[in-house]
């Protein structure tokens, strides 16, 4: 009796699955290509087959999951840039950011699948080094994108696509001086959102604009006081004066998740004296949009900066909300990633390609060249 | 056994009493923490800092009332976070990317926590699977079925200015200038009409039985398994729910993530005097229980804490306020 009904719940359960698949993949009838593109791990067994059609390379890339959107614009510039070349390519990525395990073992399964080339975005290296010098043995160049692989051994990595996220930082804090420099005083606080102090993309990011906003302000004839989180104020390369005229404080909430962020950037707005608050990345500058829900000082009395983009942050900037943002290069980082897999693989020397990033606003961000970056 | 009967039958009194006595203690700890917040921080003590307390409060409430159920049982809900994550996603597709009336969304997302209570109360209450194994498997389900049915992207609910937006006035209002939390007033609502069918109707008083003693229930001519499995269903529903404040309140929704906020909300539950062995428990505990969380949560940051130190700080004083209750009852049996 009780295996009738285990097989008929496990049959139920089957049939849901199926109808739930067939549901999703009916879909993109409504909408743009990259969805369909975006089914991760399963469809990786049938992208494998078709390998060496045009006697061309395979190549496994690892990301960092697909969570964020971004990660869709990556996907879909290294699989046409695949395309082109004749490649195949088998692209991965762990649920979230914080699955460490899971990656260590779709690194382990990229090795075994013996390609030509393996693309890493790591999550966190020192998990990864077992794999990445097994990858070393058999031979099998790796090449890093997106953060790359920091910190990792001498020579196991060829070369990284990737967005200089310091010289991002120092974009957005350069034009976010342009619309606060009328507002600088002294008692005026400008505010960062960082998701965390853990990565260095998002620390870098946040460090390029303090470093910088410090060095603007400090030519306005004002001292500057960096408060906050501890590694922000402890790494930047500031000029710091302890309760200098302008403060730059810095949040980072204890977990990465939307109503810690969104507090914090209350707390910011409320402070006296807020000028300006920066989110360093699309979890920070949605935060930023829903605090201000609340509030409603943010694109009035408030200069609103975000970073990367997603359908909620490109509202924000088309309604003026946010001022402005940053956005990375994710489908050009997606391309000169598989090229820079090809070019490994024929065994030409390579080197690091700084995928650059843009400032979009409400003024240019339906141009073709922006909007191609700005993922939904 | 001799234990747990013995609890049962002096379930009219002295429970009761004790819950009376869990709730002064946690009402005392909520104006302390407030008092304390108020006093160390100028930013702190502003409307809109309340406003967003409560706000970012009502997904956790509505979990933790679900979930409430399933502890009363003396089974366990994991699957309320990813579950809560997964069916705001569901409901968002289809609102954002399939174009459907937002009010096929809302019914979506409510139904797919119904259809994940049924599941699991099946699990449990059927198949007799510990609650612990049953919900933890449909946590992981919930998880990866979020990030399928939505292609592993982030889903954005209709922002409050666009046609589709009212929804979101359901939990903030805004009448001329200023926001008011019509949220809260649900939540006050729901959690009355939740204490009455607990403690008032035949399908709650069940429930409690069943935590009790589940055994001496079945013997005296109660159908167990369908009241068992009724808990589960609420438990879905208010999840589906709470889907909905997440959606109303944070606007975008990642896939993969809500791991770990079930958490919050069994934590909620505990420390508003529900038993973590079944058998008792009351949902304005709980909804005492979220203010202490979110308090903390929101209180923290804004006196200028570290992160980390925020971590050990919420787990100290959640610590203390659950001490306090042990020592009590313990106090009490020997009485």
């Amino acid at each position: 009796m009780k295996k009738k009904v285990l097989s008929a719940l496990l049959s139920v359960a089957m049939v849901a699955t199926l109808l739930v698949g067939c549901g999703g993949s009916s879909a993109p009838a409504a909408e743009s290509a990259p969805a369909e593109e975006a089914a991760p791990a399963e469809e990786a067994a049938a992208e494998e087959a078709p390998a060496a059609a045009e006697g061309g390379f395979h190549f496994e890339l690892v990301s960092k999951g697909f969570q964020h959107q971004f990660w869709q614009a990556v996907l879909q510039g290294a699989q046409e840039k695949a395309d082109e070349l004749g490649d195949t390519m088998n692209f991965v990525g762990p649920n979230s950011e914080s699955d460490i395990a899971d990656q260590v073992q779709m690194f382990n399964n990229a090795i075994n699948a013996n390609p030509d080339a393996i693309g890493l975005a790591a999550l966190d290296t020192s998990a990864l080094l077992d794999a990445i010098s097994a990858a070393q043995a058999a031979g099998i160049p790796i090449v890093g994108f997106d953060s790359g692989v920091p910190d990792a051994p001498e020579g196991a990595v060829l070369a990284n696509a990737a967005t200089n996220n310091y010289n991002a930082g120092i974009l957005a804090a350069e034009e976010t001086f342009k619309l606060i420099e009328d507002k600088l005083e002294a008692g005026a606080v400008i505010g960062v959102l960082s998701q965390d102090a853990v990565s260095q993309s998002v620390g870098d990011r946040g460090l390029g604009f303090i470093d910088k906003m410090a060095e603007l302000v400090s030519g306005k004839g004002l001292t500057v006081d960096v408060t906050g989180n501890e590694k922000f104020v402890n790494e930047t390369k500031a000029t710091v004066t302890a309760g200098g005229d302008v403060t730059i404080d810095v949040k980072v909430p204890a977990q990465v998740t939307a109503e810690l962020s969104q507090t914090d950037c209350l707390n910011l707005l409320n402070t006296p004296g807020i000028i300006c608050v920066y989110g360093s990345n699309e979890h920070s500058a949605v935060a930023i949009v829903s605090a201000n829900e609340t509030v409603g000082t943010v694109g009035k009395d408030v200069v609103g900066i975000g970073f990367d983009a997603g359908a909620t942050l490109k509202g924000a900037v088309r309604d003026g909300v946010l001022a402005g943002a940053v956005t990375q290069a994710p489908f050009a980082m997606g391309a000169a990633t598989v090229e820079l897999l090809h070019k490994a693989a024929m065994g030409e020397s390579i080197a690091d390609v700084d995928t650059g990033c843009t400032w979009y606003t409400a003024d240019n961000m339906d141009e073709p060249a922006i909007a191609v970056n700005l993922y939904d | 056994m001799t234990d747990k009967e013995k609890k049962g039958g002096l379930s009219n009194n002295p429970i009761v009493k004790k819950i009376g006595g869990q709730r002064l203690v946690v009402i005392f700890v909520i104006v302390a923490l407030f008092a304390f917040f108020c006093a160390k921080s100028p930013t702190f003590r502003q409307y809109s800092t309340i406003l967003n307390l409560l706000d970012t409060s009502y997904y956790v409430t509505y979990m933790a009332i679900g979930v409430t159920f399933a502890l009363i049982t003396g089974g366990n809900d994991l699957s309320v976070g990813t579950g809560m994550v997964c069916y705001s996603l569901i409901g968002g597709y289809v609102v954002t990317k399939l174009g459907l009336p937002i009010g096929v969304g809302i019914l979506l997302t409510v139904l797919c926590g119904v259809l994940m209570g049924i599941l699991n109360g099946f699990l449990v209450a059927v198949m007799e699977l510990p609650a612990f194994i049953a919900t933890l498997c449909t946590m992981m389900i919930a998880r990866g079925m979020g990030s399928i049915c939505t292609k592993s992207q982030s889903i954005n609910w209709p922002q409050a200015s666009s046609a589709q937006g009212w929804f979101r006035s359901l939990f903030k209002i805004t009448v001329g200038e200023t926001k008011y939390p019509l949220g809260f007033l649900w939540v006050i609502i729901l959690v009355i009409v939740m204490s009455i069918i607990l403690t008032k109707t035949k399908p709650g008083r069940y429930i409690i039985a069943i935590g009790s003693n589940k055994e001496a229930t079945r013997l005296s001519g109660v159908n167990v398994i369908k009241w068992h499995m009724l808990a589960y269903i609420i438990c879905g529903f208010f999840t589906g729910l709470a889907g909905l404040a997440y959606g109303a309140t944070f606007q975008t929704v990642a896939p993969g993530t809500g791991a770990g906020l079930e958490l919050d909300a069994i934590c909620a539950a505990i420390i508003g005097g529900t038993s973590m062995t079944g058998g008792s428990g009351s949902i304005i505990g709980t909804l005492l229980g979220v203010f202490i969380m979110s308090l903390l949560k929101t209180g923290l940051p804004f006196i200028g804490l570290q992160a980390n130190w925020q971590q050990i700080i919420t787990g100290i004083v959640l610590l203390v306020a659950v001490l306090i209750d042990v020592i009590r009852s313990k106090q009490a049996k020997r009485a």
